[in-house]
């Protein structure tokens, strides 16, 4: 008797079992085949203050600034959501009366090929033309890949990134030179936010990136090269965000107005 | 036909087939259980050296802060149309894990159920289709019993076909409890919950390369009853061709070992599918469905999910045929 309950037990196991694996089946392929039933509501997408069609106003009493670059640009860390697209025009307010406007092109991630691409595709022509001062921060990204390296690997994998890492920030600086002879760049080094678990080699190959970028950017003499890392190296426990990684409100604050006594002078005279 | 198949399935509980499988089940599921507990509390631990003991308990303060980021670039004018719905559903996930107070970083039984069959979806199931398929004729060959099973009044067809079922009652008993004790197991382990916490899928191969456009998010639940009917049909065709193997091999050990290497010759030939278009055709290769679920696949120029499940659906339907014209057409000698 026991062996005809333990088959009647499998067989209904069994026909239960196809009959809802078949409908998971198919549900399966539904969902990597056809074009998804499901839509994302179209997110709004709000303009940022100072979107591009407003650089038209070509207007004597407004200050464009564009800000291009990885997530710091972006503003990602920051609590209030903004970062520099906030916090520097705030600061910058202080010297002078004009309005400040704004265009913010960071994105989360960005490489310098990736800067590159996003000049030379043009999207950006207008606010580069237009921009009284542009705010520059990448590498970050180009960097990090190397530090997951073991040490014999790093220092030849070092070499190839920053060589090329320093072409492509060459070519990006020739491109904004050439369509805006007049702006003031300014170029935000980076920091280490591993402090606590960097090697000395790992130390020399970040500021090695970051005096090779501080040359290239001073040959120009309309550009400034503004470092970071001596701000955060102690603080880093009050400017860092909970990501380990980015500013938060503080730090974005504190390197804002780091940026805007470097640019002083400029600020007032234009 | 009824009684026929209830002799075979009795047969295989009898020779304790099922409960070597079953066994065998639990002893891997509990060791991947315990490894993936060990792994948290390492990544954990490792945090925490890192970021200060904050960082694990405080990662409500992160996922806020990652929402707000996200937010930020689901605004920008500069955002590319095609990462909008990888956004928007990573979004999605974060504000359910917020709502329902589960750090990110936590493993839970839904997870890991569905989690568990996608990793033993191309080796380790099949394996323990094969234990199970590979003697059901060859073993009657080697010990006898043919001679016991051919002399009924009934067609060969028939004898073939009930084994043939057997095999498949067996194999949805397999992958249900291959469900059954992931969940209960991983339970003790992470918690039994995780049901309905949003899981990302909908993305397509095209042109080989990851298309992640329409992205959006179904329940744990319903994500791992696709993953596991995927399994079903991985286990039939699996099924079907060592049943193939057994009708034409005499022996039960030649036709387990023929069966193991052409599936371990898979994970080499896989390394040559973007070169050597032929391989695309091979059902080793074809078996990962579920990567084309959850979108860990490794897109390759012509495979997708309905060529995989066609190239993997001709194979069983050739193996079948093949099996049933050998058996009924072949003279047995005992």
């Amino acid at each position: 008797m026991l062996k005809k309950t333990i088959w009647y037990s499998v067989f209904t196991i069994a026909i239960a079992g196809i009959v809802v694996l078949a409908g998971g089946f198919y549900q399966a392929l539904k969902v990597t085949t056809e074009n998804s039933p499901f839509r994302p509501a179209k997110v709004a997408m709000t303009q940022t203050s100072g979107s591009p069609a407003k650089s038209e106003l070509k207007n004597t009493n407004t200050l464009q600034l564009l800000i291009l670059g990885d997530s710091i640009a972006k503003g990602t860390g920051d609590e209030k959501g903004k970062g520099f697209s906030a916090d520097l025009p705030q600061a910058i307010k202080t010297d002078t009366s004009k309005d400040i406007l704004v265009t913010d092109a960071g994105i989360n991630g960005l490489e310098s090929q990736g800067l590159l691409g996003q000049l030379q595709n043009g999207r950006l022509n207008k606010p580069v033309a237009g921009a009284n001062f542009i705010l520059l921060s990448i590498g970050g990204n180009d960097l990090r890949t190397i530090l997951s390296l073991n040490p014999q690997a790093q220092e030849d994998e070092f070499k190839i990134k920053e060589d090329s890492y320093l072409s492509n920030l060459k070519q990006a600086l020739r491109i904004l030179r050439s369509s805006n002879p007049n702006a003031y760049i300014v170029f935000l080094g980076l920091y280490n936010p591993y402090e606590k678990t960097t090697t000395a080699e790992e130390v020399s190959l970040w500021q090695e990136w970051n005096y090779n970028t501080e040359l290239l950017i001073e040959s120009d003499h309309k550009a400034i090269y503004i470092p970071s890392d001596d701000l955060m190296k102690f603080n880093l426990g009050k400017y860092l965000a909970p990501d380990g990684l980015h500013p938060n409100s503080a730090g974005y604050l504190a390197l804002s107005d780091r940026i805007r006594k470097s640019l002083e002078s400029v600020i007032a005279g234009t | 036909m009824f009684s026929l198949i209830e002799n075979e399935v009795t047969k295989m509980i009898a020779k304790k087939r099922l409960m070597f499988v079953l066994i065998i089940l639990v002893i891997l599921i509990s060791v991947f259980a315990y490894g993936q507990n060990r792994t948290l509390a390492r990544t954990k631990a490792q945090l925490t050296q890192r970021m200060g003991i904050t960082a694990t308990v405080d990662w409500r303060k992160l996922a806020e802060q990652q929402l707000i980021d996200m937010k930020g670039r689901l605004d920008s004018p500069y955002m590319d149309a095609k990462s909008q719905s990888s956004l928007t559903v990573r979004m999605q996930q974060l504000q359910y894990d917020l709502n329902n107070n589960i750090n990110p970083l936590d493993q839970s039984a839904a997870k890991f159920t569905a989690t568990f069959m996608e990793q033993s979806i191309f080796l380790f199931l099949p394996l323990l289709v094969v234990i199970l398929a590979a003697d059901m004729v060859s073993g009657e060959s080697s010990s006898g019993t043919i001679k016991l099973l051919l002399v009924r009044n009934v067609p060969r067809w028939k004898i073939l076909l009930s084994k043939y079922l057997a095999l498949i009652i067996l194999e949805v008993v397999v992958v249900f409890c291959a469900f059954l004790l992931s969940a209960l197991i991983s339970g003790f382990f992470f918690g039994f919950g995780g049901w309905m916490a949003p899981v990302a899928t909908g993305f397509k191969v095209l042109a080989g390369k990851l298309d992640a456009s329409g992205v959006f998010n179904v329940q744990e639940w319903q994500f791992s009853l696709m993953v596991y009917s995927l399994a079903f049909f991985v286990a039939v065709v699996v099924g079907s061709i060592s049943f193939m193997i057994s009708v034409l091999v005499k022996s039960t050990a030649a036709s387990i070992g023929i069966i193991l290497a052409t599936l371990i010759a898979g994970n080499f030939i896989s390394f040559f599918l973007s070169d050597w278009t032929l391989t695309h055709y091979l059902f080793m290769v074809n078996l990962r469905l579920t990567d084309y679920l959850s979108g860990a696949v490794q897109p390759v120029d012509g495979m997708n999910m309905l060529f995989s499940v066609t190239v993997l659906f001709v194979w069983a339907l050739v193996a079948t045929f093949v099996s049933f014209l050998y058996f009924t057409k072949k003279d047995i000698l005992v």
